[in-house]
């Protein structure tokens, strides 16, 4: 016991050492505090969904009583992606992506991917979350740390006096470098402890598995650490050779990696849909009525009961036209949708073999901010969009009246992200890859 | 300071740096590193200006192959605007992966630029893409803290300084001297990079040029050049003044990570916490309700809609709108539309000067971090900048303008002022040859006179650091200690 609180001493004697964990604790503070922003805009933003779509039906009601059709031309039901507080610590895509989706029963695809207000100078510079800390700077902090663990006491000479008074030379070393890991998973577990009562996070599976790989990852930081020091180079040699590393591994390789995905798999698909959903509605207007309603009853067989009317304008032939939209762009659909799993495969994939990409995906996951949960809360928005034409399209073509429908159960609707990851799984290459550079070190260490 | 003694410190400096083998490894790295950025970035940019240019045609085939119809269908049918890649955009890409490039135009309705490359990518964007630019920004200043960290630091370790002190030779010459000596091998990582771009530029010709290409070329070139001098410079004072070489590579390194990720990210931080973007709904629920406030036009009692009636009636001395000599339907649209376009202009300028107001916060911060400095004048000098974007978004949204007031007024002159309203069927219709007449959207270059002042903080600020860096250099050389 007195090793350890002698060895924690000359850990904490230097000035440096109290610096970066001061700076990193109020770092970590920082980026909480921009975390709860964010969360709170979310909640506003949804606080505000709720009074606004009352108003507004109540308006689109009394404006269109006698016309239902028209009263959905104009009006628009919010589908809302509930959030996970955890956004707080992994904004994610959680800023390029919106929370509350304004949908009318009109064509769905000219709908989807309609984006929220973004400055792209926001977007770009990144968010400073928790996530960001953890992955960018607590292993600078392992490295300023441990890098001269050993060559320091080779350097200042006090090495020769502790190889002949310490039972374990290796023991000393790991000793020496687990005194650092309790300091830092103080500051970790601290910055945890707050973004818990601060985020107002519930202490579940996906809390806990956040902290869990954040633990592992500085401890595959460690093991990189000991494995380079293991090899007795001078301290500004460790220190070059571990800031290369990380230069490496946290910059270029994912900066690569990404300008890899974009060049090589762009998204055509988007803007073809996009012209594809447009022709699928709007040439409807000028072929005959008749196709446009058999196509649309191929469909719906069950609205059938409601006839072929084609002369003039009449709003089953209407909604049938914007039901072209999304059925004409349904080849385009599928391919965009394709080219996004392959994208996103191809991300996780190269992503899976480096331990910060793997993280950062991880941490999105868990906290509903990924690309992958977007995709699927735009499914369900697509879902709600269907379960709304159902309700509604009987009620227009039998041409009822609005104030016969009960607009106050319309309440804005909320989604739940799944957050089924398993993460042990996504533990798996950072043990391993920590596992092997132990395996190579001791051998190295018994030589010291 | 004798001029011969600088040459020779350079030389030396040189002489030393480019000896170890590391170097070369360096520098081979680097290079295939450049490689890389170059291909890519090319790629990038030629198939996305493909893909935007084929499906502007196809949306514009689309639109022409409308056969004879009711303006106000056309209106709807509507069309797309592609935003283009500017071809500077192959160096730096700036904000490209995170602004839309697609936008759908029609009557009545202003909507949001969509498919941004970021919409399609993982949370991993975040860590930056490979570019020229981000090489030249980012990494060659910490290779050249790398070669230059102990090049007085260790000299003064070692004794050597003391000698050469002692032989006539004066601290202005050894710093100057390395500094340019510094500054010389920087170039060696440099001009390749200058080479491909220019190299690309000629090849790409036929793509969409910036607007004065080689101008804005020419102020990229000059800016790094100031930039990698501000960068030699401050790593030679830095290990002027550290006791030791360790010391000194902590200490640039300490300023780099401060410099290039931490300001960087906190300005930008701050400038979206002191001023927050609004809502979207807060956004077009403030429009929503200064227009019903003016006057709705989907409104059948409304009394600002019903007083204009009037007074058109009033004037053509008729009782009755179908006895107007236009039609009455598409006078109204276009009056509606110039009220709702005016009052979005309105709101989405206020938005616009939010945005402003947050990225002002890095704008400026220039003047504390040439690292910042560096990339804003880069990335507007390359037209990938916030301005281009908001440039892009105003031509889009005058050309929805032009095309929903010249449907109104073809459905005023053309359409029979017997029919009342709607627009289905094929009694009242225009001929298709008007479709062809309106043309296609054809997205601009910023123009460079908007650039420059864009990047008038960045560039002055570029100009006030070489200047510091050599005042650094001068107050050093009086202050230096050999031991």
């Amino acid at each position: 016991m007195i090793t350890y609180k002698l060895f924690l001493q000359q850990c904490i004697r230097s000035k440096e050492v109290w610096i970066s964990l001061l700076l990193i604790t109020l770092l970590g503070i920082i980026s909480l505090v921009i975390g709860s922003k964010h969360l709170v805009r979310q909640q506003e933003a949804i606080a505000e969904i709720k009074t606004y779509q009352q108003q507004h039906f109540d308006r689109q009601a009394s404006l269109h009583n006698e016309d239902l059709g028209l009263l959905l031309y104009y009006t628009k039901f919010a589908y809302v992606n509930n959030l996970n507080p955890l956004a707080g610590i992994s904004i994610g895509q959680g800023d390029v992506n919106p929370t509350v989706k304004r949908i009318s029963i009109k064509t769905f695809e000219a709908q989807k991917f309609d984006t929220d207000l973004v400055n792209p100078m926001n977007l770009q510079s990144g968010n400073l979350d928790l996530s960001f800390v953890i992955i960018y700077l607590f292993p600078l902090l392992v490295i300023v740390l441990t890098f001269n663990a050993l060559s320091e006491e080779t350097e200042t000479g006090t090495w020769r006096l502790v190889a002949i008074q310490t039972k374990s030379k290796l023991g000393f070393l790991i000793s020496k470098l687990l005194i650092r890991l309790a300091l830092l998973y103080i500051v970790l577990i601290f910055l945890f402890c707050i973004a818990k009562f601060m985020l107002n996070i519930p202490i579940n599976d996906s809390f806990l598995s956040i902290l869990g790989l954040s633990m592992l990852y500085v401890i595959f930081w460690f093991t990189l650490s000991f494995f380079v020091i293991s090899f007795k180079k001078s301290s500004g040699f460790n220190a070059l050779l571990l800031l290369s590393i990380w230069l490496i591994l946290i910059i270029l390789l994912p900066a690569g990696i990404n300008a890899y995905i974009s060049s090589k798999y762009p998204v055509p698909e988007a803007l073809s849909t996009a012209i594809a959903q447009r022709d699928g509605y709007h040439t409807k207007w000028d072929t005959e009525k008749l196709p446009t309603i058999k196509k649309f009853y191929s469909h719906y067989p069950q609205f059938k009961k409601y006839g072929y009317p084609t002369d003039g304008f009449n709003w089953l032939w209407y909604y049938a036209m914007q039901q072209m939209g999304d059925d004409d762009s349904k080849n385009q659909r599928e391919a965009l949708s394709k080219k996004i799993k392959l994208r996103e495969r191809t991300s996780k994939q190269i992503a899976s073999v480096i331990p910060n990409m793997q993280l950062q995906l991880a941490f999105n996951l868990l906290a509903g901010t990924s690309m992958s949960q977007h995709m699927e809360y735009l499914q369900g928005t697509e879902g709600f969009h269907e379960e709304l034409r159902l309700f509604f399209y009987p009620k227009i073509f039998e041409k009822q009246q609005a104030d016969t429908i009960d607009w106050h159960r319309f309440k804005p609707k909320y989604y739940e992200a799944k957050t089924d990851i398993n993460p042990f799984k996504s533990m798996i290459p950072l043990l391993l890859a920590s596992g092997v550079m132990i395996l190579i070190s001791i051998p190295l260490t018994r030589k010291l | 300071m004798k001029w011969e003694n600088v040459r020779l410190f350079a030389l030396n400096f040189w002489h030393n740096a480019t000896t170890p083998k590391t170097f070369y490894l360096l520098h081979l790295i680097f290079i295939l590193l450049t490689v890389y950025a170059t291909v890519s970035g090319i790629q990038k940019n030629v198939t996305q200006n493909d893909i935007r240019k084929t499906h502007q045609t196809k949306a514009r085939e689309s639109w022409e192959a409308n056969p004879d119809k009711h303006p106000h269908r056309m209106a709807h049918f509507g069309t797309y605007a592609f935003r283009v890649s500017p071809s500077l955009g192959i160096f730096d890409y700036g904000l490209e992966s995170f602004t839309g490039n697609t936008v759908f135009l029609e009557a009545h309705r202003q909507n949001s630029v969509n498919f941004s490359e970021a919409t399609f990518s993982t949370g991993t964007l975040r860590f930056g893409e490979l570019s020229l630019a981000l090489l030249l920004q980012l990494v060659l200043p910490l290779i050249l803290f790398f070669i230059g960290f102990s090049s007085v630091a260790a000299d003064r370790q070692n004794g050597t300084l003391k000698i050469v002190l002692s032989q006539g030779a004066s601290w202005k010459e050894i710093l100057f001297g390395k500094s340019l000596g510094l500054f010389a091998i920087c170039m060696l990582f440099f001009i390749p990079i200058l080479l491909t771009v220019i190299i690309a530029s000629l090849v790409l010709e036929n793509q969409v040029a910036s607007n004065l290409h080689w101008l804005r070329m020419l102020l990229i070139t000059l800016g790094y050049l100031s930039f990698l001098f501000i960068v030699c410079t401050l790593t030679i004072v830095v290990s002027a003044t550290s006791s030791s070489s360790k010391n000194a590579l902590l200490r640039l390194l300490g300023i780099w990570l401060l410099l290039v990720v931490l300001l960087p990210k906190s300005a930008q931080a701050m400038g979206n916490y002191w001023f927050p973007t609004p809502t979207k709904l807060a956004f077009q629920s403030a429009i929503e309700k200064e227009e019903i406030q003016k006057g709705d036009s989907h409104n059948p009692d409304d009394p600002y809609y019903n007083n204009l009636r009037d007074s058109v009636l009033t004037v053509h001395n008729v009782s009755k709108i179908t006895d107007l000599p236009f039609n009455y339907s598409g006078f109204v649209m276009r009056e509606g539309e110039k009220n709702t376009s005016a009052l979005y202009k309105k709101h989405h300028a206020r938005l616009i000067n939010i945005y402003k107001s947050q990225n002002n916060v890095t704008r400026f911060s220039s003047f504390f971090n040439p690292f910042t400095a560096i990339r804003q004048l880069s990335m507007t000098m390359a037209g990938t900048d916030f301005a281009s974007y908001i440039d892009f978004q105003h031509q889009a949204d005058n050309y929805r303008y032009q095309l929903s007031q010249t449907m109104n007024e073809l459905q005023m002159k053309y359409i029979s002022p017997k029919k009342e309203s709607g627009s289905e069927g094929k009694t009242h219709i225009v001929g298709h040859e008007h479709w062809e007449e309106f043309e296609d959207f054809n997205h601009e270059p910023l123009a460079f006179n908007v650039s420059i002042k864009e990047t008038l903080p960045a560039l002055i600020s570029i100009v006030l650091w070489t200047l510091f860096a050599f005042g650094l250099l001068l107050f050093t050389s009086k202050k230096a200690k050999a031991i």
